[in-house]
């Protein structure tokens, strides 16, 4: 097997525009010097995703098609702003956005150059294989830059319904200027049963002062393969959450690499997962605490079904001036029968006071619960379930906005 | 007199450990029966073997609820036929909210008795009503079950549940433990007001004081695994003065 396999010779738009044909071949040619992830390569060591490199997908091309599900209105979501992407490719129109928040295509971006100069500048391409993937491919995306505080939600749904063996890449800019602040989430849904890949990237710049509140709901199709690469840079007071619902695909990764670069820097990740049989499920999270006084929580709950596959892995990383940073990761996990989880919390620790702690749990559903539960008359299969979503529903409890802290109740079942 | 409940010769074991010895039970519509008895005597073991507990195995003998064959029945199909146990402890369930848990159980129970189900206004409705009648505040019912819960209010759940899905046969095990003065007046107000021709209850305690508030038609002495002697409210009198040792002697 080699990388050149997933490399298709697909005409993208501005192909003809050396600066952005640069910016692919970059990629490119980090991507071909890439480590293959396997069993040999540490941080792939626990999630065999031999199936999605042996794939052949197709790829679509800037002159194919445009999207033909006559959307966009039946996409929307009533409850938000909605940005769509079907099969991978961005709609195209007329946002009515409130003041302080502008978003511009990434072909946009390319074309212009304004912002161009952020993208990949948050990791290391050559590191991140599927990252570097998605480079190669750079066309579809949006770039949000906002510079007030925004109250309503905005919504990214990815619409994959029509996606059948398809590659998807699309890459995402939030520049988030001085003491703005944003909710945006993003979600990912098919409703049948269609194989395809869904590669995404999103960079993150949070400015002194902003903060960014990221929800993400994967329920992809059990036959669909989704890998995330979430980088963000941090700086002085500023702040970022994330609420992660995976409930769907057959393999999905999503991997969140955190820079807190500046005083006061925070992060928050929380996941909730439905493990399902014959899927695997990855969150890994790196977090790099590279100045003192800076924070960082990682939490997650898990539900494991008969025959499924997770891996927690991640590192909280605390450079030598580091000092009175605080870093802790905490997974919990729910077994429904023998399933299989990787769970390897790392602390990596060079400074001196600082507070960190990392912890993993595991059981099975609460025998005295499940009696509580159907000797009120309750059917045992019902009361099953309702424990289970109440092992993730903590973490959906967390979410802030009401709105969407429905949406993932919902999205749980 | 109508038979509710008949247990006929009735062993049972958890584990190895044999926790119910040769009991026999009759209890009719409309009675309020007392089960007292020193600690480890296998009070909570009787109420588990009657609500149908995992690990609670019955070796001979019959349980007959309705005049129908209570073992054949799982612990949802118990609580449906009207079989309800008020928990000495009872579980704390984070995650799951209180009326979305009452809500399932009461549809669970309407529908098996052919009453259509409850949707949520109409459900909150009478939900809300219940609590009042028995002075819960409203927040509880927002809360996840019994998480954070006091005694006294794990109790005044324990009866809101009660009230709200109308058991033919309770079982309120200890139901006076963990109570204040106060909240055992409230709790045993809320249970006598659920008193009625048609339904029963098994009251297990300790002590004579519960049966003051919920005044007994029959007491038994329970011991070792079966009742050593039964009669009537002066009983729990008599216990009161005398203490158990006595009764286990005349044994």
């Amino acid at each position: 097997m080699t990388n050149v396999s997933l490399i298709k010779d697909v005409e993208l738009f501005l192909d003809d525009k050396p600066s952005v044909f640069a910016l692919r071949n970059e990629a490119k040619r980090a991507f071909l010097n890439a480590k293959i992830p396997s069993k040999k390569n540490e941080i792939w060591k626990y999630s065999n995703v031999k199936e999605i490199l042996e794939s052949d997908f197709d790829v679509l091309a800037n002159d194919e098609e445009e999207c033909r599900c006559g959307c966009c209105s039946h996409h929307s979501d009533e409850n938000f702003l909605n940005i769509v992407f079907c099969k991978g490719r961005l709609h195209i129109e007329e946002y009515n956005l409130p003041k302080g928040v502008n978003v511009i295509s990434l072909a946009e971006v390319l074309y212009d150059g304004e912002y161009k100069k952020y993208i990949h500048k948050t990791y290391d391409l050559e590191k991140n294989f599927f990252a570097s993937l998605n480079g190669v491919y750079l066309e579809q995306g949006v770039c949000f830059v906002v510079d007030e505080k925004i109250k309503e939600p905005i919504i990214i749904r990815y619409r994959n319904n029509d996606a059948n063996n398809l590659m998807m890449n699309v890459h995402n800019l939030f520049l988030m200027n001085k003491n703005s602040k944003i909710e945006v989430v993003e979600e990912f849904l098919s409703s049948n049963d269609n194989k395809y890949f869904m590669n995404v990237v999103n960079e993150f710049l949070i400015k002194e002062g902003a903060s960014f509140n990221h929800y993400k709901v994967q329920k992809e199709s059990f036959n669909a393969y989704h890998i995330a690469l979430n980088s963000i840079k941090i700086e002085k007071n500023a702040e970022y959450k994330q609420y992660y619902l995976s409930n769907g695909a057959k393999i999905s990764r999503n991997e969140t690499l955190v820079n807190l670069d500046n005083d006061d820097a925070r992060a928050e990740v929380f996941s909730m997962y439905k493990a399902k049989k014959g899927c695997l499920i990855d969150i890994t999270t790196n977090v790099n605490h590279n100045v003192s006084n800076t924070h960082s929580n990682q939490y997650a709950k898990a539900v494991l079904e008969e025959d499924s596959g997770a891996v927690f892995q991640g590192k909280v990383y605390i450079a030598k001036d580091a000092v009175k940073s605080e870093g802790n990761q905490l997974h919990k996990a729910l077994y429904l029968g023998d399933a299989e989880l990787n769970c390897k919390p790392e602390l990596e620790i060079y400074a001196d006071d600082v507070k960190c702690s990392h912890g993993a749990t595991s059981g099975e559903v609460d025998k005295e619960q499940l009696f509580y539960l159907t000797s009120r008359g309750i059917a045992k299969e019902d009361a099953f379930n309702m424990l289970i979503n109440a092992h993730l529903e903590e973490i959906a409890s967390l979410v802030p906005n009401e709105d969407i802290r429905y949406k993932f109740f919902s999205s749980l079942l | 007199m109508v038979h509710l409940l008949e247990i006929k010769n009735l062993y049972a074991s958890v584990g190895d450990k044999e926790i119910i010895k040769g009991l026999n039970l009759t209890i009719n519509e409309g009675e309020v029966h007392a089960i007292m008895g020193p600690n480890g005597a296998g009070k909570s073991s009787l109420s588990y073997v009657l609500s149908g507990k995992e690990g609670y195995v019955v070796t001979s003998g019959e349980i007959l609820f309705k005049g129908k064959n209570l073992l054949d029945m799982s612990v949802e199909e118990r609580a449906r036929e009207g079989l309800f146990l008020s928990l000495q402890y009872p579980t704390e369930i984070p995650g799951v909210v209180v009326s979305n848990f009452l809500k399932h159980s009461l549809n669970a129970i309407r529908k098996y008795n052919n009453e259509e189900e409850l949707d949520t206004l109409s459900f909150m409705k009478l939900l809300r009503k219940e609590a009042e009648t028995l002075g819960i505040n409203q927040e509880m019912l927002k809360r996840f079950v019994n998480v954070g819960f006091s005694g006294g209010e794990k109790k005044r759940f324990e009866t809101l549940q009660m009230a709200l899905l109308k058991p033919s046969f309770a079982i309120l095990d200890e139901i006076d433990s963990g109570l204040d003065i106060d909240a055992l007046k409230t709790v045993s107000e809320g249970v006598n007001a659920l008193r009625n021709e048609k339904n029963a209850f098994l009251v297990i305690t300790h002590y004579q004081r519960l049966l003051s508030y919920i005044v007994p038609d029959v007491i038994h002495i329970f011991a070792d695994g079966k009742i050593i002697k039964t009669g009537d409210k002066n009983l729990a009198l008599e216990l009161e003065k005398n203490g158990y040792a006595s009764f286990l002697k005349e044994k």
